[in-house]
């Protein structure tokens, strides 16, 4: 199994805390309900692969940003071009709109996902103060995303064997039994995991009800500062800019 | 003998959430999230079916929320989804998130009534649950100009003017009863499942 599905930040130039990862997550929620096209989201995205790349995934960040940089390039030619084909214009600006609108909140999902190990990451929901009920349930989230990934690639395997296939015109064919191909093996063998995790943190003593030490150092370095007041100033400015000049204006 | 009466009383004392239910928890908060990305972000590139996403999304989702409920079995679970879907789906939306949250509660409390035995009321908590997915709508309904002029810059005018009129009058009404027609079709199909497969293996 790949090691860096459940991250792994030994490649990182720079170790930045998860709370600054969360972050930027939080600030890619907010300034996607904001931005549209143009320099401050490339600008924004810049910034977003740039940590990506610090975090150890250089080349991920790099393609990326490459990604996003053509999409917006095709989206403003389209633009400018006018509606000699509406119908192609419209296909081409929805799918590249897709991509712009929801690349950094997926680049800032695979940067906690990827790169911060679990218990990095409970040290630092629980240096938050959070209570433990929270702190549990959005770490398992961030720790469970790639593991669904995994089963369902290994179930589509699995299903190809038998000469199932799931894709659109079966979906349109069969909605139910479709449903059923993927939700049953998907829930039976992610439950099979849970218990495994289950009996694992419980084997660690994470159902006492005393505070817990941990090995894992979390502090908030200068490099965690500085990412966070760029970040604050990049989706405060795009805010303001788009709340004073109106939708239309940018 | 000993050791079957001591397992009896620390389930019979375990009202709070322990650690295992709040992995379990988490965990099928996950598959519920990706499940519903998949769904919103397949069928979003057509108008249509981006204002039919509460219906797909209950019929699809219906199933891990279940399992969910059923598993844990106590106060908390429904909660813990919704909040968890609520910071996922409806981020830099205030006002949806914490209508969102209310939904999860609402299912809550629907359980509750069933006093966390009745099959009924585990089934009929999903709809009022999957009135969260018209949540990240709400900007659509409370500044629908605001809306609109955005989609005009973000999609293009074409996108937007199909996208207005489908959002013509009381499209919010619209979603609504979407949403419940979607869980009451996705409980059916999660009854379905549940009885044929997972109760058969034991798993809740």
């Amino acid at each position: 199994m790949d090691i860096s599905l459940y991250g792994d930040d030994s490649k990182a130039l720079v170790h930045f805390d998860p709370r600054t990862k969360l972050f930027i997550f939080l600030a890619c929620g907010v300034t996607s309900m904001y931005t549209y096209s143009g320099l401050y989201i490339l600008l924004f995205t810049g910034a977003v692969c740039a940590v990506l790349a610090l975090s150890g995934k250089p080349w991920l960040a790099l393609k990326a940003f490459f990604a996003f940089s053509v999409a917006l390039y095709i989206k403003e030619a389209v633009d400018h071009t006018g509606s000699s084909a509406p119908a192609v214009v419209l296909i081409v600006s929805v799918l590249t709109t897709l991509i712009l609108y929801s690349l950094p909140t997926i680049l800032s999902i695979v940067l906690i996902v990827q790169t911060t190990r679990i218990s990095q990451f409970l040290s630092a929901l629980s240096a938050m103060h959070l209570p433990v009920n929270a702190v549990i349930p959005i770490a398992m989230l961030f720790r469970f995303i790639p593991t669904v990934q995994d089963e369902w690639n290994g179930i589509r395997k699995a299903m190809a064997f038998r000469g199932i296939s799931v894709n659109f015109s079966s979906v349109l064919r069969h909605p139910w039994r479709t449903i059923e191909y993927v939700l049953v093996p998907l829930l039976f063998s992610t439950i099979g995991v849970m218990e495994e995790l289950a009996a694992a943190a419980l084997a660690r003593g994470m159902d006492i009800d005393v505070k817990r030490s941990s090995y894992e150092e979390v502090r908030l370095h200068a490099a965690d500062y500085i990412v966070m007041s760029i970040f604050a100033a990049l989706a405060s400015a795009i805010v303001i800019l788009v709340s004073s000049k109106g939708a239309a204006g940018i | 003998m000993a050791r079957k009466e001591v397992t009896q009383t620390t389930q019979q004392s375990d009202k709070k959430l322990r650690t295992k239910d709040l992995i379990y928890a988490g965990a099928f908060g996950a598959v519920y999230i990706v499940l519903m990305l998949i769904v919103v972000l397949g069928t979003s590139a057509i108008p249509v079916l981006y204002i039919l996403a509460p219906f797909t999304v209950g019929v699809v989702c219906a199933t891990v929320y279940e399992l969910c409920v059923l598993k844990v079995h106590k106060f908390g679970a429904a909660l813990i989804l919704g909040v968890l879907f609520a910071l996922v789906a409806c981020s830099g939306n205030v006002l949806g998130m914490i209508l969102a949250i209310a939904c999860a509660l609402a299912a809550e409390f629907i359980i509750m009534a069933g006093h966390y035995k009745s099959r009924k009321m585990f089934l009929l908590s999903f709809l009022a649950f999957n009135l969260n997915m018209v949540c990240p709508y709400t900007m659509l309904y409370f500044h629908r100009d605001e809306f609109m002029a955005r989609s005009v810059s973000f999609y293009g005018q074409d996108y937007a003017d199909q996208l207005a009129k489908y959002a013509a009058g009381g499209l919010a009404f619209i979603q609504i009863g979407l949403a419940l027609a979607g869980a009451a079709v996705g409980v059916l199909i999660a009854s379905g499942l549940i009885s044929k497969h997972f109760e058969k293996a034991g798993i809740i």
